[in-house]
């Protein structure tokens, strides 16, 4: 008389499927009324109009504050500002962090400098980095950068002030930031490379820029493409360095998407646009997550 | 080209490799270290021009930064026991939480991984409005009940992640062999695996906590005045007529000066980490 | 812990019709077999052929698709894999990397809280067995390869087990290290009298330590007996062309009016050779000799193995391997014949042993 298979995986699977459920469900609970509860909360909201500056207007009020959002110039401002923040950013933290590891690579002996040099960008406030960029670094006269182009003869310029040029600062100082990472995890992913690929590769009479291109840049492609998704998220949801570096300003030159959502709540007290903004910016940012991770596995 | 040509063009070469190299260190270093000068100077040293590299050095910074009216050592407590608390919380839920993703047969496995991915992909301003609602009404603003709770929202999905690539790593056979050995699977998981993967949680707490200590935006929203972290004391020194340079610097030291420690002890866990974390996927720094 | 350790019946192993699936892919198509109390028994086979994942649902460390398996008389096809009294040496050791060798033999003896006196005792008496007793502080990592396996080894006899489990725990030894082991364990095994389940893919080592052996072949038991009788009469093809060193040779052949057709020869053997068809003939390298006539053959490669001579010959487009003691006077590329004292015939279809 056979036993068929699944009276055999009772007892010990059960046991096993319990004690794992019994793990994972505080975690589980923690991250279901903390995220789910809110969203489903946050998209409420964002049908209601709840202006606490004049309570008496509030109430439900469907899809206006959507519709109220296509016609917003300032809206559409801070899309286009946050496409050309998130692009730029991520663009130059890999080229530069690319770089870097390239260079660094030939040296072995300054690693362990630039290794610490690296990290402090790293572990700082991202808040302390823009007030430190506001105050010390880019203050007309007195900050760091006008100290150099003034003596460079490039004379003094209102980095943060100037709407022209507030936007590029405010790249400037999540570039700095972050780029450290890109070049950490490049490095390593550099340093793992099999060496005896390019020496084969040198035999082969292979131009240095060859070995790059064919065989460097397609080995690293997974490292690149982590860092990019990574960095891409969070451009998206960076907040503390803008805020703290301009606020939003001047005017609108750099409100990207969330600032702008954070404002009309907690400024202008419109929870209910507030909330429809912000709803637009979880799309956006499932929309790119979705569409990365499928050309993460596309290969 | 002669031989010399070639052993003199090889060392020019990696002498600009040098001097681009110091280049970047100074960048990135450099504003660090110009903080920590300014944070000695007088106000009056700081606004100076050309900007002063040899000055007469003072604690008087540091001593109103840290025992005068604005003194940021309440804030240097709120940080510590938000950053703290909720870093330890964290562990406590998402190491049993990571084993049981990575080494359990766990029901709904991979809808249940997929949702700790997708949690991560949450923009924090979408979900502060809600808590703000919320925790005002149940009168939890401004609490640290309140802050240590939500922190945990960003926390928990990147340790489950860091800690499933560590629970990873190890061999199959160790519950096996504790298994046959009559441990049953909770001694297993205590007494053979933990101990295997005590650098994982080590690496993963140092994340944690250093999230947590730079917040900025749940703590300025959800906190209020007993409730401040260093982070949001910061804004303390700047106001709409003058900005306290020098006080501000000798602030923000105050404030970094955990962090910074953490990262110059900790470098080659927080570099592995870093990779570690890129490899598997997810990651909110 | 004394020399003798189990008592005379216990340990007795039952499997009876084991299947295993793995979604669309059968790994094990139905595995019966009777191990004795104190029976050192091999599972031999190539890789894939499903002698490891029988081991494991013997340790019950994976489910099975249908069928059962006994210990000593009581079904334990569901028990937990700590409840069935059963110790496992891993092919890869599996040593917890964190304790000390004697943390590591002493655990599974604290998992069922021994007190510490005998646990102590036991450990010290394991380790003395396997001549590990002066590396108790020692951490795994710090052990020679051989080291670790005389660990793992400990932390199994520590708790008197009734059955001893070991996948390949040869495998990661280098050559000299593991022909000495395999005395050693062989002599250790009788020693204290535990059954015991050893799974390997090396055919020479089943046949000097196994006092029986299961050979597997995709997922099926191909045979099982004693080694010489495994060695003396193969019962499929299969079998034939895995055991021995060299391996058996095989050769299309066919029976026709009383003579056996090789190659373009015909040969009358002193042996009944079965009703006309189409066969197998396989001839053991040892049996085979250069001859004036019998099967025309090419030497192709002389390897000189110092007491003993290899001669590959190329037989009708295969090679055919040749052993003797004494160098024949032959040279590569010579023109010869090769026959042969004794040989078995397997049908070709079926690979079934054609009977004498």
């Amino acid at each position: 008389m056979a036993v068929t298979g699944s009276a055999i995986r009772s007892e010990s699977g059960r046991r096993e499927r319990r004690f794992a459920l019994l793990l994972f469900a505080p975690a589980l609970i923690a991250l279901a009324v903390s995220t789910t509860v809110p969203l489903v909360y946050l998209a409420w909201t964002s049908l209601m109009r709840i202006d606490l500056s004049m309570p008496f207007l509030s109430g439900f009020a469907g899809v206006d504050n959507y519709v109220k959002m296509g016609g917003d110039p300032r809206f559409w401002n801070s899309l286009w500002l946050t496409l050309a923040y998130t692009a730029s950013t991520v663009v130059l933290q890999v080229a530069l962090g690319l770089s870097l590891a390239l260079l660094v690579l030939r040296i072995p002996r300054g690693q362990a400098a630039l290794r610490i040099a690296a990290i402090l960008p790293i572990v700082l406030a991202p808040v302390v980095v823009g007030l430190f960029w506001r105050t010390l670094v880019l203050s007309p006269d007195v900050g760091l950068v006008d100290v150099v182009t003034r003596s460079l003869g490039l004379g003094s310029h209102n980095w943060l002030g100037d709407p022209q040029l507030a936007l590029i600062s405010v790249i400037a100082i999540h570039t700095w930031q972050w780029t450290p990472f890109a070049f950490l995890v490049l490095l390593a992913s550099l340093s793992s490379l099999p060496p005896d690929v390019f020496e084969a590769a040198r035999i082969d009479r292979a131009s240095a820029w060859q070995r790059f291109r064919h065989i460097t840049l397609p080995l690293i492609r997974p490292a690149i493409v982590i860092v990019v998704i990574m960095r891409t998220m969070v451009a998206l949801s960076a907040f503390a360095a803008i805020f703290a570096a301009t606020g939003g300003g001047p005017g609108t030159a750099t409100e990207i998407l969330n600032l702008y959502a954070y404002r009309t709540s907690f400024s202008e007290l419109n929870l209910g646009y507030g909330a429809a903004l912000a709803m637009v910016l979880l799309a956006i940012t499932l929309a790119v997550s979705f569409v990365m991770f499928r050309v993460r596995t596309k290969r | 080209m002669s031989a010399s040509n070639l052993v003199s063009a090889r060392r020019l070469r990696t002498a600009l490799l040098v001097a681009v190299a110091a280049l970047l260190l100074a960048v990135w270093a450099f504003p660090v270290i110009w903080a920590l000068l300014t944070s000695f100077k007088t106000e009056r040293d700081v606004l100076a021009y050309p900007p002063t590299v040899i000055f007469e050095p003072t604690l008087s910074n540091y001593r109103d930064v840290m025992f005068g009216s604005a003194s940021l050592l309440p804030n240097l407590l709120s940080s510590t026991i938000v950053a703290g608390v909720s870093t330890l919380l964290t562990l406590l839920f998402a190491v049993p939480a990571a084993y049981a993703l990575a080494r359990l047969d766990l029901p709904g496995k991979r809808a249940s991984g997929f949702y700790v991915l997708a949690t991560q992909m949450l923009p924090p301003v979408g979900l502060i409005i809600p808590y703000y609602l919320m925790l005002q009404k149940i009168g939890g603003l401004d609490t640290y009940g309140g802050l240590i709770v939500i922190y945990l929202t960003f926390s928990l999905p990147f340790a489950i992640w860091l800690m499933v690539s560590y629970f990873e790593d190890i061999p199959r056979e160790m519950e096996e062999a504790a298994l046959l050995d009559r441990a049953g699977r909770l001694r297993a998981l205590w007494y053979v695996i933990l101990p295997q993967v005590r650098g994982g949680i080590a690496v993963t707490t140092i994340f944690v906590f250093l999230n947590a200590w730079n917040e900025f935006l749940f703590a300025v929203v959800l906190g209020g005045n007993r409730v401040r972290p260093v982070t949001v004391a910061m804004f303390n020194f700047i106001s709409v007529e003058q900005t306290l340079w020098a006080k501000l610097a000798a602030g923000a030291m105050l404030a970094m000066a955990p962090v910074i420690l953490l990262g110059l002890l900790a470098q080659r866990h927080i570099v592995k980490g870093l990779t570690v974390g890129a490899v598997k996927g997810g990651g909110r720094t | 812990m004394s020399a003798g350790g189990a008592p005379g019946d216990v340990g007795r192993v039952s499997l009876r019709g084991i299947v295993k699936r793995h979604g669309t892919v059968t790994a094990l198509h139905g595995v019966d077999l009777d191990i004795e109390p104190g029976e050192f028994f091999a599972l031999l086979g190539p890789s894939g052929s499903g002698k490891t994942t029988t081991l494991r649902i013997l340790a019950g460390l994976e489910p099975l698709s249908s069928g059962r398996v006994l210990l000593d008389g009581s079904d334990v096809t569901d028990r937990e894999p700590g409840e069935r009294d059963v110790a496992m040496v891993f092919q890869s050791y599996a040593l917890y990397p964190h304790m000390t060798v004697y943390d590591n033999i002493a655990f599974p003896l604290r998992m069922v809280a021994t007190p510490g006196v005998d646990a102590d005792r036991a450990v010290r008496e394991a380790a003395a067995l396997v001549h590990i007793d002066h590396l108790l502080a020692r951490r795994p990592g710090q052990l020679s390869g051989g080291q670790q396996q005389r660990c793992a080894l400990a932390r199994a006899i520590v708790r008197k087990p009734r059955l001893f489990l070991l996948d390949e725990p040869l495998s990661n030894l280098d050559a000299k290290l593991r022909l000495e082991t395999r005395v050693e364990l062989r002599k250790l095994q009788r020693a204290l009298g535990v059954t015991t389940v050893y799974v390997t893919h090396d055919q020479e080592e089943a046949m000097t330590i196994a006092d029986r052996v299961a050979v597997f072949m995709e997922g099926r038991v191909a045979q099982v007996g004693r080694p010489q009788d495994i060695f003396a009469k193969p019962a499929s093809a299969v079998v034939a062309g895995f055991i021995g060193s060299p391996p058996m040779n095989l050769l299309p052949a066919e029976v026709r009016a009383g003579a056996l057709r090789v190659v373009g020869a015909d040969l009358r053997l002193n042996r009944p050779l079965g009703a006309d068809g189409l066969v197998t003939l396989g001839v053991r390298p040892a049996a085979l000799r250069i001859a004036p006539t019998g099967i025309p053959a090419r030497v192709y490669l002389i390897e000189d193995l110092g007491d003993t001579t290899i001669v590959d010959l190329d037989v009708g487009g295969q090679i055919v391997k040749l052993r003797t003691d004494q160098r024949p006077d032959v040279r590569e590329g010579d023109n010869v014949h090769v026959a042969f004292a004794e040989c078995h015939l397997f049908e070709r279809d079926s690979g079934a042993r054609r009977g004498e």
